[in-house]
C-alpha cells in the first residue's frame, strides 16, 4: 500500500479536492483505495456523503481501543472507501502528545490496513503540528498543491528544509503541483513558466474551474458527474503523472 | 466487511416488477441497465476460487475489463481496463492489482473456463443524502450455447453499513418470488457446463481407509497419482505453464517411489516393469523440467548481477527459451511413442487388476497401516543413518543421496499418511521439509551451476556468444555458489532439527499403530 497524503502548510489550495478527486481516479483504475480525513472540518467526508463522526473519536484510534478497520465506511463508488472525519480530530495533537511514539502512532494505525488496500489518500489539515509528522512519517509522497505564487514556492522549500532537519526519520518524497491555475493571470504563467524545469513539480496543472467548485452542491468527485469536463481530465492526469513518481 | 446474500427468484416471478414494488417501500435509487459479455478465468488448480473470488473479463459497448471480485463478500477486489487477456497476469498492464494476482496465481496462466452474457439490473439502497447503504442487483445470465441459468438477485453490504443491508434481507426474505441461494451465478453457470469448481489440486487429497489391506492402499494412491498425470497431460502437451509439467512429474516419480516401496505387494515382475518403464518416463522430462527451471529463475539470476549487466543475459535467455522448446518438443515425442503409449494401457490394465496371487505378493492382503508404517520406519532410519554420516569433508553425492531418501520418505508420508492420525504425520512432515529445502537448494544449485557452464559452450558452439554474456553468465555461477554455500552451512542445523524427539516419536506412533 502507497501512502500518500495531500499536504500543505496553507489552507484553500485544493487540498481535499485533490485526494477525493485523485482517489476517484485511482479507484476507477481498478484499485482499492482509502481515503482518511484528518481534517476535523470533515469536507472530504462530506463529498462522498460519510458522516463526519467517528464511535470514541481521536482518542479512542490513538489509544488502539478501536481498531481504524472497524470505522471505514464504504463509499458510493466501489474499491473507494473512506475514514470519516470527526470534530475531535481537532485534539489530535493532544492525543498523540499521549502516546510512547507520536510521530510513528499514525504509521503504527495504518499496519492493519495495509494488506487491503493499494493506496491510502490522508487529507491533512492545514498546519505543521506533532499531526502533520505523524504523517511524514507514515506517507510514502507528499503530494503538495501550490497555487503559482512565488510564496507558494517558498512554502515547498520551507518544506524540503523542515523534513531535511526536523528529525523526520523516513521522510516522504515531496511531489508538488500547480493547483486552481489561471491561465488568464500573468502571474500564474510566469510562474509556472519559471519552474518548468523543475523536477520536483509535476507537468500536470488542475485549473481554477467551476467543475471543482461544483462538487461542493454535487457531493460527488468532478469525474462522478462530469467525467470529461476538463478539471476530470486534469485529475487523470495528475494522477497517471503522479503515480509514474511513485 | 459483511456477507452477500443471494436469492434465486421462483420462477413465474417478473423479477424486475418485484422490485418496482420494493422502490415503494425502501428509497431505492436505479442504476443504468447493463448487458454485458463476461468470460471467467480460472488457473487449472482454482487458485482464484481457493482465494474466495472470481476472476472475469467483462465487456459491455466500448468498455472491457478485468473484473476481479470476492465470492463471499461481493466485493470487488481489483479491476483493469483490459482489451484482451493475457496468458499470466505480468504481462497485464502494470498497476498494484497486477503484483495481487500474481500472488493468487504464482506460476500458473490464466484460462478461460466459461462465456456467459448477463442482464445486470441495479439498485442501490440510499439514505435520506443519497449516500449508498447496500447495492441490490439482479443478474439475468445465460451461458453462450448453454442453458438460461435461474435468475439471482443478489444484495451486496457496502462496508460500515451491515445494519442497512441486514434490514433489507429481512424484506427480502419475506418475498414469496424468492428463495435463498447458496451460489453465486458464475458458480452455477460452471456446474451447468458440467465444471466441478475446485476438482483439480496438485495435493494428493487421499483419505484412505485404515482398515484397508496394503493392496488395496497401493493401488488407491496408484490410481490417483495415474489421474493426476492424466489429468496434466494434455495441458503439459500445449505447454499452458509450467506446473502442468511439474504436477505430471511429481506423479511420476511418487508412482516409481511408491512401487519401490511395494515390495512384496505386487506381483515382482509386474513391479519391475512398471519402475523401469516409469523410471524412464521420468527421465524424460527431466530437461524440460530443468529449463523450466531456468526460465523460472531468471528473474533471480538478474537480480543477482548488478542493474548495468542484467542486460548482458538476453542472449542467454533467448538460447534458455530455444532449449526449452526442444526439449518441450522432445517430451512431446517420447509422449506419442509405442513404449509410453503401452506404459500408459498396460498400467490401466494393471490398476484394474484383482488381489495377485499371494504366492507372488505375500504382503498383499496384511493390513495397510502394518506394510505402509514398516515402510516409513525403514525409509526414515535410512534418512538418519545418511544424515548422521555426513560431515564437513563429505562429498556432494553423499548430500544427494540423502536428498533422494528424504523425498522417498516424503512420498511415503504424502501418499499413505492418512492411514494416521494427522498430528502425528504433520510435525515430520513439517521438519524434513525444512530439511529438504537446504537440501534441495543445495543440490539445485551445484547442478544450475554445471548446466549454466554447458550452455555457455553450447552457446559459443552455436553461434558464438558476446563476452558479456559469458562474463553474466560467470556472475550467475558465482551468485549460485554462494547460495550453494550458505545452503550446505545450514545443513547440520537443520538435520538436528529433524533427528530431533518430536520426529522420533511420531515415527515410533506410526509404528505401532
Amino acid at each position: 500500500m502507497k501512502v500518500v497524503a495531500t499536504y500543505n502548510l496553507k489552507g484553500g489550495v485544493g487540498k481535499t479536492a485533490t485526494a477525493v478527486n485523485l482517489a476517484y481516479v485511482a479507484a476507477k483504475e481498478g484499485n482499492r483505495v482509502l481515503v482518511w480525513d484528518l481534517d476535523p472540518q470533515g469536507a472530504a467526508s462530506f463529498y462522498f456523503r460519510v458522516k463526519p463522526k467517528v464511535k470514541g473519536g481521536a482518542k479512542a484510534l490513538v489509544r488502539g481501543k478501536r481498531e481504524l478497520d472497524d470505522v471505514v465506511k464504504g463509499t458510493d463508488f466501489e474499491n473507494l472507501d473512506l475514514v470519516p472525519a470527526d470534530f475531535s480530530y481537532r485534539n489530535l495533537d493532544l492525543q498523540l502528545e499521549h502516546t510512547k511514539q507520536p510521530t510513528r502512532r499514525l504509521g503504527q494505525l495504518l499496519r492493519p490496513l495495509r494488506k487491503d488496500y493499494d493506496y491510502l489518500f490522508l487529507d491533512c489539515p492545514p498546519s505543521i503540528s506533532l499531526a502533520s509528522e505523524s504523517v511524514f512519517e507514515a506517507a510514502d509522497v507528499l503530494l503538495v498543491p501550490l497555487i503559482p505564487t512565488t510564496l507558494s514556492l517558498r512554502a515547498l522549500n520551507q518544506l524540503d528544509r523542515f523534513l531535511k532537519t526536523g528529525g523526520v526519520r523516513n521522510p516522504p518524497k515531496v511531489v508538488g503541483f500547480f493547483s486552481m491555475v489561471d491561465r488568464r493571470k500573468r502571474l500564474h504563467r510566469d510562474v509556472i513558466d519559471q519552474v518548468g524545469r523543475r523536477r520536483r513539480v509535476l507537468k500536470s496543472l488542475i485549473p481554477a474551474a467551476t467543475d471543482i467548485e461544483r462538487m461542493g452542491p454535487r457531493r460527488k468527485p468532478v469525474g462522478a458527474f462530469a467525467p470529461r469536463s476538463r478539471s476530470a481530465l486534469a485529475y487523470r492526469e495528475l494522477w497517471a503523472e503522479a503515480s509514474g513518481r511513485f | 466487511v459483511g456477507s452477500v446474500v443471494r436469492f434465486r427468484v421462483r420462477e413465474g416471478t417478473d423479477p424486475v416488477r418485484m422490485l418496482a414494488g420494493l422502490e415503494g417501500r425502501v428509497h431505492l435509487e436505479r442504476e443504468p441497465h447493463r448487458d454485458v459479455d463476461r468470460v471467467v478465468y480460472e488457473t487449472f488448480d482454482w487458485r482464484f476460487l481457493a482465494a474466495d473470488s472470481i476472476l472475469e473479463h467483462r465487456r459491455s459497448g466500448d468498455e472491457a475489463h478485468l473484473v476481479w471480485w470476492s465470492l463471499s463478500s461481493g466485493e470487488v477486489l481489483g479491476q483493469l481496463p483490459v482489451d484482451a487477456v493475457p496468458s499470466f497476469v505480468w504481462h497485464l498492464p502494470y498497476a498494484p492489482v497486477v503484483d495481487r494476482l500474481a500472488r493468487v496465481t504464482e506460476v500458473r496462466a490464466l484460462m478461460p473456463l466459461v462465456a456467459l452474457h448477463t442482464a445486470f439490473e441495479s439498485r442501490r439502497l440510499v439514505d435520506g443524502e443519497g449516500k449508498t447503504l447496500a447495492r441490490l442487483t439482479l443478474d439475468r445470465t445465460t451461458v453462450d450455447d448453454g442453458p438460461a441459468l435461474p435468475a439471482v438477485l443478489e444484495l451486496t453490504p457496502v462496508r460500515g453499513y451491515a445494519s442497512n443491508a441486514d434490514a433489507l434481507a429481512t424484506l427480502l426474505s419475506a418475498q414469496v418470488g424468492l428463495v435463498p441461494e447458496q451460489d453465486d451465478p458464475v458458480t452455477l453457470a460452471l456446474r451447468a457446463v458440467g465444471f466441478a469448481p475446485g476438482s483439480y489440486s496438485s495435493k494428493l487429497r487421499l483419505a484412505l481407509d485404515p482398515g484397508a489391506t496394503a493392496y488395496g492402499a497401493w493401488i488407491t494412491v496408484l490410481r490417483a497419482l495415474s489421474a493426476m498425470m492424466q489429468a496434466n497431460e494434455a495441458g503439459l502437451r500445449a505447454d499452458v505453464d509450467s506446473e502442468f509439467l511439474h504436477d505430471f512429474r511429481v506423479a511420476v516419480r511418487r508412482t516409481r517411489s511408491v512401487l519401490s516401496d511395494a515390495l512384496n505387494v505386487f506381483d515382482p515382475d509386474v513391479r519391475s516393469w512398471a519402475r523401469d518403464e516409469f523410471r524412464w518416463i521420468g527421465q524424460v522430462t527431466s530437461p524440460p523440467r530443468d529449463a523450466d527451471v531456468f526460465v523460472l529463475s531468471m528473474p533471480d539470476f538478474e537480480a543477482a548481477l548488478p542493474a548495468v549487466r542484467r542486460g548482458d543475459l538476453k542472449q542467454f535467455q533467448s538460447f534458455l527459451e530455444d532449449y526449452r522448446a526442444e526439449t518441450h518438443a522432445d517430451l512431446v515425442s517420447a509422449l506419442d511413442s509405442d513404449r509410453s503409449r503401452m506404459l500408459f494401457e498396460r498400467w490401466r490394465e494393471v490398476l484394474d487388476a484383482p488381489l495377485p496371487d499371494l504366492d507372488r505378493a505375500p504382503q498383499a492382503g496384511a493390513p495397510a497401516v502394518e506394510v505402509a508404517g514398516a515402510q516409513i520406519r525403514r525409509a526414515h532410519r535410512r534418512v538418519i543413518r545418511a544424515g548422521r554420516a555426513i560431515n564437513a569433508g563429505s562429498h556432494p553425492e553423499e548430500l544427494h543421496e540423502l536428498r533422494k531418501g528424504a523425498k522417498r520418505l516424503r512420498y511415503l508420508l504424502e501418499c499413505f499418511g492418512s492411514l494416521y492420525a494427522n498430528d502425528v504425520v504433520g510435525p515430520v512432515v513439517r521438519e524434513l521439509k525444512g530439511l529438504q529445502d537446504v537440501l534441495g537448494d543445495y543440490q539445485d544449485t551445484h547442478v544450475q551451476s554445471e548446466a549454466i557452464e554447458r550452455f555457455g559452450q553450447q552457446m559459443i558452439e552455436r553461434h558464438g556468444a558476446a563476452a558479456t554474456t559469458l562474463l553474466a553468465m560467470g556472475s550467475i555461477v558465482e551468485h549460485l555458489d554462494l547460495r550453494g554455500r550458505e545452503a550446505r552451512d545450514n545443513f547440520a542445523d537443520r538435520f538436528q532439527q529433524f533427528d530431533g524427539k518430536e520426529v522420533r516419536r511420531s515415527i515410533d506412533e506410526i509404528g505401532r499403530a
